[in-house]
C-alpha cells in the first residue's frame, strides 16, 4: 500500500559491467584447463597408459557435470516461471535465463568426452563392445567354412528325413482313413518346413558371417547384446547432438523473446514464452533424463535405476537456486538491483531452497531405499561400491547429514530466509554438498573400472579432480559474466514487473 | 420487559466500515499506532501486508507445528526401534536388527511426522482462534455481515484497555470510517 513501486520507473532496466573480473575468471579457468590437458598429454603415451592418466577422464567429467547441473537448473527455473506465469519471479527471471544460457559453454567443455581416450576410460562399454565385435568378426571368419560344412550336413540330413517320411506316409495313405490322411500329410509338411528352415541359414558369405558374429556377441556378453539397440556408438553420438540442440534451443528461444520484450515492451512475447514453456517442459525432461543416463548411469553399463534422471534433476534444481541466491547477493553488494530486489524475494527463493532440499532428500532416499530393501543383485552394485570403505563415511557425513539434515533444520527458520548474508551462507553450504554429491556419483566408479576391481581409489587423481573443477568453474564464471553483460539485469518491460516489484508473502 | 432484557447486555465493541482496502490499511496503521491491542480487520479478500499494518508479530503456530512434528518423529522411532530391535528382534529380508536397519523405519517416521504436524496445525489453529463456539456477538451486527461481500470492516473490542465509549467512536470516525456501529454482547 504505502510506497508502492511503479513499474514505469523501472522500465529502463539496469546494465551490468563485469569489467576485468570476466577476463580474470577466463584466465583462471583457461589456465587450469591448459594445465590439466598438459598433464594429461604428459602422462600419456605408450600402448598401456597409466591408471592416473586414464583416471583424469573422470576428473573432467566431474567438473563438467557439476556446472552443467547448475546451468540446466537455470533452464528449469526459466521454464517453470514462464509455464506457471509466476508474478513474483519476474525480476529474477533474467538471472535464471543467463544461468541457463551457460549450458552451451558447458557442452563446449564436454567435447573432450567424445573422443577415444576420455570416452573409453569413462564408459567401459565402448571398448568392451568394440572388443566383442572384433572377436565376433574374427570368429565368424574362422568359423565360416566349418559352418558351411556343418550346414550342408544338416541340409542333407533334413532332405533325407523328408524323403523317408514322404515315402512311408504316401505308402500308408493307401489304407488310411480321412483323419489319418490329414495327420500323415501334416507330418510331411513339418519335415518340409524343417528343411526350408535349415536352408534359410544358407546364404551369401556376408550374411552367414553376420549371423555367426551376432550369435557370438549374444553369448559373449548377453547384457550388452540385449542393450545393443541403445548402447551403440552411432546412437550415442546422435543422442549427444540431440541433448545439445534440445537444451540450448529451449533457453536460446526463451531468453531471446525475453530480451526482445525489453526493447519493444510488446506483451505478445510474454504470452509466447508462457505457451512455449509448457511445450518445452517434456522436451527438457527427456533430454536431461537421457543425458544423465548416458553420462552418469552409463559409467557402469550393467547397472540401472529408473529414478536416476529425477535424482540428478533434484540436485540440479536445488543447487542452481542456491547459485542464484549467491549471484543475487553478489550483484547487490556490487550495487546492482538494489531497488528491484527486496527481502521478500529472498524469502521466496529461500522457501524454494528449502522445498528442493526436501525434494532431493526424498528422491535420493527413495532410490536408495528401494534398491537396499529389494536387494536384487543387478541393482545393488551401485550402493555396494559406495557403501564400502571411505565412501560409506562420505555418504553419511556429506549426503545424509550435510546435504539434508543440516540445511533442512536451518532453513526452517523464517527470519534467516529474509537475511541475504545468512541465506547465501546456507546456499554456499548447499553448493559444497552438491560437490560431494556429484563426486560420490562419479568418482567411486574410477578405481574399480580402471583397475579391474583391484583398487577402490586412485588417490593421485584427487588433485586432478580439483584442477578440472577449477578449470570448468573459471570458464563457467566467464560464461555467466558474459551473458549478464548482455541486456538488462531484469526483464524491465514485462507486464508482471509491477506485481513482482511489490511482492509481499 | 425490553429494558430488563437489554440491561443485562454489555458493550462488545465498535464495528467500523471503510471505503476501500487501501483506506482500511491506513486505518489499521493508525489503530496500531494508537496502541489498541484487542481489535481485528475483516475483508472480502486477503490484503497483502495487512499483518504488517496491524503490527502483528509472528504467529506461535509454527512452534506448535514443530512440536507436533517432533512428537510424531520420536513416537515412530521409539515404537519401531523398541519393538523391532529391543523387545523382539525381527529379521526381515536378511536385514540386521540394529541401528543399521534404520532406513527401513524411515517411511513410518516420515508419515507420523507429517500426520502429527498436520494435526498440530489444525488443532493448534482451533485453539488459538477459540473455536469451535456456538455464536459470536459480531453476528448481530448488520455492518459486519458486509465483510463477506463488499465491506472492509474494522472491529475494536470493548475489552481493550484503551477502549472508551465516546472517544473510540470519535477516533474511528476521525480515521475515515464511513459508518460506525456499536455491538452488544
Amino acid at each position: 500500500m504505502a510506497g508502492l513501486k511503479n513499474a514505469d520507473n523501472f522500465a529502463k532496466g539496469e546494465t551490468f559491467n563485469a569489467g576485468l573480473l570476466k577476463w580474470v575468471l577466463l584466465m583462471v579457468g583457461g589456465g587450469a584447463a591448459v594445465l590439466f590437458f598438459i598433464i594429461y598429454a604428459a602422462t600419456g603415451g605408450g600402448d598401456d597408459p597409466s591408471v592416473f592418466h586414464r583416471g583424469m577422464a573422470y576428473s573432467w567429467l566431474f567438473g563438467v557435470t557439476y556446472f552443467l547441473t547448475l546451468a540446466v537448473g537455470g533452464i528449469f527455473w526459466t521454464l517453470l516461471h514462464n509455464a506457471t506465469n509466476s508474478g513474483w519471479g519476474t525480476v529474477v527471471r533474467r538471472l535464471m535465463e543467463n544461468l541457463g544460457s551457460v549450458v552451451i559453454v558447458m557442452f563446449a567443455l564436454s567435447l573432450p568426452l567424445l573422443f577415444g581416450g576420455f570416452r573409453d576410460a569413462l564408459w567401459e562399454w565402448f571398448p568392451i563392445r568394440a572388443t566383442v565385435l572384433e572377436e565376433a568378426k574374427s570368429h565368424a571368419e574362422h568359423e565360416l567354412n566349418d559352418y558351411r560344412a556343418e550346414l550342408s550336413v544338416r541340409i542333407e540330413a533334413a532332405t533325407k528325413r523328408l524323403n523317408e517320411i514322404k515315402k512311408e506316409n504316401e505308402a500308408a495313405m493307401a489304407t488310411a482313413s480321412d483323419n489319418q490322411k490329414l495327420y500323415l500329410k501334416s507330418e510331411i509338411t513339418a519335415a518340409q518346413a524343417k528343411l526350408n528352415e535349415v536352408k534359410a541359414e544358407e546364404g551369401s558369405d556376408e550374411a552367414m558371417k553376420a549371423h555367426l558374429a551376432d550369435e557370438h556377441f549374444k553369448h559373449a556378453n548377453t547384457g550388452l547384446y540385449k542393450k545393443r539397440g541403445y548402447l551403440n556408438e552411432g546412437f550415442w553420438y546422435i543422442r549427444f547432438v540431440f541433448y545439445v540442440i534440445a537444451l540450448f534451443s529451449i533457453i536460446f528461444v526463451l531468453r531471446g523473446w525475453s530480451i526482445k520484450q525489453d526493447q519493444s515492451g510488446d506483451p505478445k512475447y510474454f504470452r509466447r514464452m508462457r505457451r512455449a514453456a509448457c511445450g518445452f517442459l517434456p522436451l527438457f525432461a527427456t533430454a536431461w533424463t537421457f543425458l544423465v543416463f548416458d553420462w552418469l548411469m552409463g559409467l557402469d553399463y550393467t547397472w540401472f535405476s529408473t529414478m536416476w534422471g529425477v535424482y540428478l534433476f533434484a540436485g540440479a534444481a536445488l543447487n542452481s537456486m542456491a547459485f542464484l541466491i549467491i549471484l543475487l547477493t553478489v550483484l547487490r553488494r556490487a550495487g546492482y538491483l538494489k531497488e528491484v530486489i527486496t527481502m521478500e524475494h529472498y524469502h521466496l527463493m529461500g522457501k524454494l531452497l528449502l522445498a528442493f532440499t526436501i525434494f532431493w532428500a526424498y528422491i535420493a532416499f527413495s532410490q536408495f531405499f528401494l534398491i537396499w530393501y529389494a536387494n536384487i543383485t543387478e541393482e545393488t552394485k551401485f550402493y555396494l561400491t559406495r557403501n564400502t570403505a571411505y565412501w560409506n563415511t562420505h555418504a553419511i557425513l556429506f549426503l545424509v547429514i550435510g546435504h539434508f539434515f543440516v540445511p533442512f533444520a536451518i532453513l526452517l527458520i523464517q527470519g534467516l530466509k529474509k537475511n541475504p548474508m545468512l541465506l547465501s551462507a546456507v546456499a554456499a553450504w548447499s553448493l559444497v554438498m552438491h560437490f560431494c554429491d556429484i563426486y560420490w556419483i562419479i568418482i567411486p566408479e574410477r578405481g574399480p573400472s580402471l583397475t579391474n576391481g583391484e583398487e577402490m581409489f586412485v588417490l593421485g587423481n584427487f588433485f586432478t579432480d580439483i584442477l578440472a573443477w577449477v578449470a570448468v568453474a573459471g570458464i563457467f564464471g566467464f560464461g555467466i559474466m558474459h551473458f549478464l553483460g548482455k541486456g538488462s539485469l531484469y526483464p524491465c518491460r514485462d507486464p508482471r514487473l509491477d506485481e513482482s516489484l511489490n511482492v509481499v508473502n | 420487559m425490553s429494558t430488563t432484557a437489554t440491561s443485562t447486555k454489555q458493550p462488545f465493541g465498535y464495528v467500523a466500515e471503510f471505503e476501500s482496502a487501501s483506506d482500511l490499511y491506513h486505518a489499521a496503521e493508525k489503530v496500531r499506532d494508537a496502541g489498541f491491542k484487542r481489535w481485528d480487520v475483516h475483508t472480502p479478500f486477503p490484503v497483502h501486508g495487512m499483518d504488517h499494518a496491524m503490527g502483528m508479530k509472528k504467529s506461535w503456530l509454527s512452534a506448535v507445528v514443530l512440536g507436533g512434528g517432533l512428537t510424531g518423529f520420536l513416537t515412530a522411532f521409539t515404537l519401531e526401534f523398541f519393538t523391532q530391535v529391543n523387545l523382539y528382534p525381527t529379521v526381515v529380508q536378511g536385514k540386521p536388527t540394529n541401528l543399521n536397519t534404520v532406513p527401513a523405519f524411515f517411511p513410518v517416521m516420515f508419515e507420523l511426522t507429517i500426520l502429527l504436524s498436520a494435526f498440530a496445525t489444525l488443532f493448534g489453529l482451533l485453539l488459538f482462534l477459540l473455536l469451535p463456539r456456538w455464536n459470536h456477538p459480531l453476528f448481530e451486527s448488520e455492518l459486519f455481515k458486509k465483510f463477506s461481500d463488499d465491506g472492509f470492516v474494522l472491529v475494536i473490542e470493548a475489552k481493550d484497555p484503551k477502549f472508551r465509549v465516546e472517544k473510540t467512536k470519535e477516533f474511528l470516525e476521525s480515521i475515515g470510517a464511513t459508518a460506525v456501529e456499536a455491538v452488544e454482547a
